[in-house]
């Protein structure tokens, strides 16, 4: 998602009773365009719900850490200024050691944003404020939102803002970004800093008399050796950095320095704390952040069991732990299936039906002619409509996802399962892309980037595949609705667990091979336990399932037209085993003959859904030429009731659904007469058995194509995409082809 | 005596980090220091990792990474 431009609601104009302050403001107004505005913190602090609350925008949300990875931008317009809020990754810390800090403070030092907004959690001031002292340092006009103050409240501490605001020399705005409250307050505080920066310069915090003298030393021999640095960076800053050994700064800066000048400086600094200046800094930042906490902040006596404890005793438990996280991701699935498919059956009947004799009508009414009739239903109609039926299950499923994320459980899922992670030589942490992946695999394969090190990153993006993304979903509905109806959530449930239990082995097999050597470390915060909001978790399920729309009204909608033109090429073609796609996939059949279903339709489909896994049931409507076996005649008015009825039906059985799985009344539906012709025509042409390795097949066959284009983004070459391609068409087929003849020989099908 | 060692609801007080390089600055930059209280409050279904609570927040760490900080238990 890129910057978007939009209004915040909270920013009606504030009276300035300050005069001196509206005069800057006006002759500020046209002297600078846009006010450059930086949001920096710890992970999950609330940056990005803080600038989603201000500017309007829909980035990314999730209570667990690491969520941004990317910075992000947000433009909006307050007071008629334009402010552009600026989204990092959260940090804990501003060392050279992970991808996050070093995308934050290269933003930080080198656009030197006009303010920071330093985003601290008030829940846990004194991490937070180890950041905020490093902030400091670097000399920038910053102003502290103390966020998620609803929550520090209930915990009843005191925090004594004025305290804080005098020790640190900044502003401090009290803020609970998901309520939109302080928002006002914060802006505010904000122009008055940038209107008068010279009078809001932060504080310089003393870091004892061994430090600061060996800094006073290193920055006059930077300013003798390489003047022109000044102006660049923030000195006091760069000197520190020297002092700690900070590679990376020092070859972006090109310092001339020579390492004699450093030790020097510092020697009577190491005969005083000991040889490791990096730890020397550490304790005297984290010795001031706790000083500053002390001060400020009053905690309750005794604390009571707080409900985040009590949900963990039972979570994380030593035997409950792993049921629990099985059973939850069971409860998505059964849910996501039963409460979507009815309506999905609805959109599905009615594109089927109505919709396309209404588009027939619509076309002969004009004259058109009959192969653009052809071309719009079984072509258009056909192929989109079968995608778009898929529209509630997807959006089911990333409802579910958005939950997990916004709740906290993604981060306990992670702690249960490092271990189990850990022997594929991967940690806890490349489990929630892997999670993500489950919604789609391309933000999956983006979410790697929270990952520390290279290896670890391309573990994780070859096995996500295996992931069983949203856009394998319309598959299995097809088929488990064709044979294995009643028992659709364990069929589905088994597909998901096959991903899972398949990424294991190959990981077991990566790490032998491919990706010897050490397994990374893994240090990880777990959040408190948090009730998302219906609004957020409609925002975010939609941004989230809006990309699958997307896809469906633009390429897929253009693949259902080079499909039926492949199908009905050479023009005039009879039988569409003769068309250009039939015979692709006669050449292929014979390769799928022993797993199972080496028929030319089966192959043809497969071959379309190496663009996006979802069109091989639409491509199947158009090959199998699904037609309503009813061809009565009937009116535009009874098309658009039957849309409508059919639609009460779905709302119906979905309900009913719902209920039926929490067991409070089990009524099977009944199967709908003709519901889909699709599913008639597969029951003709495959068995169970066959179905059952069809569905394995395309669960492992291939990344997708924005896959491959996401990793080749990734990584900056094709090569882990080769691997993937490979390993994978290999595995698909001989898991099917296990399924299929250890079916044979067990005497299924 | 190290952090690996603390059964669940026990308290250490951190005597000496061992780990080096990048992993002893992330724990650093967490609030792992040394003097500071760590109370071990779970260990994973599996046996690993660790859930710890320190700086009155909760931190999971491996028992590997936990086996190079040395602590002294509390009462
Ligand atoms: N109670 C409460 N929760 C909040 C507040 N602000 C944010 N949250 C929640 O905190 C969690 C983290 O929010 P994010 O905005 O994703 O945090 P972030 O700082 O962008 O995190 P990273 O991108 O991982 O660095 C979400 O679950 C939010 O709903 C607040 O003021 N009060
Ligand atoms: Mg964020």
């Amino acid at each position: 998602m890129s910057s978007e431009l939009s209004r915040g609601e909270e920013t009606s104009p504030v009276q300035s009773s300050d005069s001196n302050d509206v005069a800057a403001g006006f002759s500020l107004r046209n002297e600078r365009e846009t006010i450059t505005v930086a949001v920096a913190g710890n992970p999950n602090s609330g940056k990005s719900t803080l600038i989603n609350a201000i500017a309007g925008t829909r980035l990314y949300v999730g209570n667990w850490p690491g969520v941004t990875v990317e910075k992000k931008s947000a433009v909006f317009e307050h007071e008629g200024r334009k402010i552009k809020l600026v989204d990092l990754p959260g940090t804990y810390s501003l060392s050279p050691y992970t991808q996050e800090e070093i995308i934050a403070r290269d933003y930080l030092v080198r656009e030197k944003p006009d303010v920071i907004i330093n985003v601290v959690d008030a829940t846990n001031i004194e991490r937070n404020l180890y950041l905020t002292v490093q902030l400091l340092e670097l000399g920038i006009p910053l102003v502290i939102a103390l966020n998620i103050y609803d929550e520090a409240e209930q915990k009843g501490y005191k925090i004594n803002t004025m305290a804080m605001e005098e020790m640190l020399g900044v502003k401090v705005v009290p803020t609970v970004a998901t309520k939109k409250s302080g928002l006002n307050e914060l802006l505010k505080v904000v122009t008055k800093v940038v209107d008068n920066p010279s009078r809001y310069t932060p504080k310089h915090l003393n870091y004892g008399e061994d430090i600061e003298s060996a800094a006073v030393s290193v920055q006059g021999h930077i300013m003798k050796q390489n003047p022109s640095l000044n102006n660049k960076y923030p000195l006091r800053w760069l000197a520190f950095k020297l002092m700690e050994g900070d590679s990376h700064v020092m070859e972006e800066a090109s310092l001339k320095i020579d390492d004699a000048f450093v030790e020097k400086a510092t020697i009577h600094l190491k005969k005083a704390h000991g040889d490791d200046i990096e730890s020397i800094m550490a304790d005297e930042r984290y010795a001031l952040a706790s000083g500053l906490t002390r001060e400020v902040v009053k905690r309750p006596e005794v604390r009571k069991m707080e409900i985040t404890e009590k949900i963990d005793r039972v979570v994380l438990n030593r035997f409950l732990g792993i049921p629990v996280f099985l059973a939850a991701m069971w409860i998505v699935f059964k849910f996501t299936f039963d409460l979507s498919q009815p309506f999905g059956d609805w959109i599905d009947g009615a594109t089927a039906g109505p919709i396309s004799r209404l588009a027939a009508k619509a076309i002969t009414a004009v004259n058109g002619p009959l192969w653009v009739a052809s071309l719009t239903t079984e072509g258009v109609i056909a192929g989109v409509g079968f995608v778009l039926a898929f529209v509630p299950v997807i959006f089911a499923m990333m409802f579910f996802i958005t939950f997990l994320e916004g709740s906290g459980y993604m981060a306990r899922a992670a702690f249960v399962m490092d271990r189990a992670m850990h022997s594929m030589g991967l940690h806890g942490k490349s489990f929630i892309p892997m999670l993500l992946g489950f919604g789609c695999n391309v933000p999956g394969i983006y979410a790697t980037r929270t990952l520390e090190n290279p290896r670890d990153k391309a573990l994780t993006a070859l096995l996500l595949p295996l992931m069983s993304c949203g856009a394998r979903l319309p598959v299995y509905v097809v088929f488990i609705g064709a044979f294995f109806s009643a028992h659709a959530g364990t069929v589905l449930w088994s597909m998901y667990v096959m991903g899972i239990a398949l990424a294991v082995l190959m990981g077991v097999i990566f790490k032998r091979t491919l990706f010897r050597g050490e397994s990374p470390m893994f240090i990880m915060e777990l959040p408190p336990y948090r009730m998302p909001s219906l609004k957020s978790l409609m925002i975010h399920t939609w941004e989230k399932g809006k990309h699958f729309l997307i896809k469906a009204g633009t390429y897929i909608f253009a693949v259902s037209i080079l499909v039926w033109f492949l199908l009905n090429l050479p023009w005039g073609v009879e039988n569409k085993k003769d068309s250009y796609l039939g015979k692709a996939g006669q050449v292929i059949a014979p390769a799928l003959a022993p797993i199972g279903f080496g028929n030319w339709e089966a192959a043809s489909s497969l071959v379309t859904g190496l663009i996006a896994k979802e069109i091989v049931v639409g491509s199947m409507a158009e090959i199998y030429a699904v037609q309503q076996e009813d061809e009565e005649t009937t009116t535009v008015s009874d098309d658009l009731k039957e849309i409508g009825s059919s639609f009460l039906t779905a709302v119906r059985d979905s309900f009913r659904n719902v209920f039926a799985t929490l067991g409070i009344a089990s009524i099977s539906a009944e199967e709908d007469e003709g519901a889909s012709g699709l599913k008639t025509v597969i029951q003709k042409t495959f068995t169970p058995l066959t179905a059952y390795a069809f569905m394995a097949f395309v669960l492992l066959y291939m990344p997708c194509v924005v896959v491959a284009i996401a990793m080749k983004h990734e990584f900056g070459s094709w090569k882990w995409f080769g691997v993937a391609f490979a390993y994978q068409m290999g595995l698909a087929w001989v898991v099917a082809m296990i399924i299929y003849q250890g079916g044979r020989i067990l005497g299924i099908g | 005596m190290n952090l690996a060692m603390l059964k669940p609801g026990e308290i250490g007080q951190i005597t000496q980090i061992g780990a080096i390089g990048p992993i002893k600055r992330r724990l650093m930059d967490m609030g792992v220091l040394v003097g500071e209280k760590v109370k071990v409050e779970k260990i994973a279904p599996l046996g690993d990792p660790i859930e710890v609570t320190i700086k009155n927040y909760n931190l999971s760490l491996r028992k590997k990474e936990a086996e190079g900080i040395l602590v002294e238990a509390v009462k």
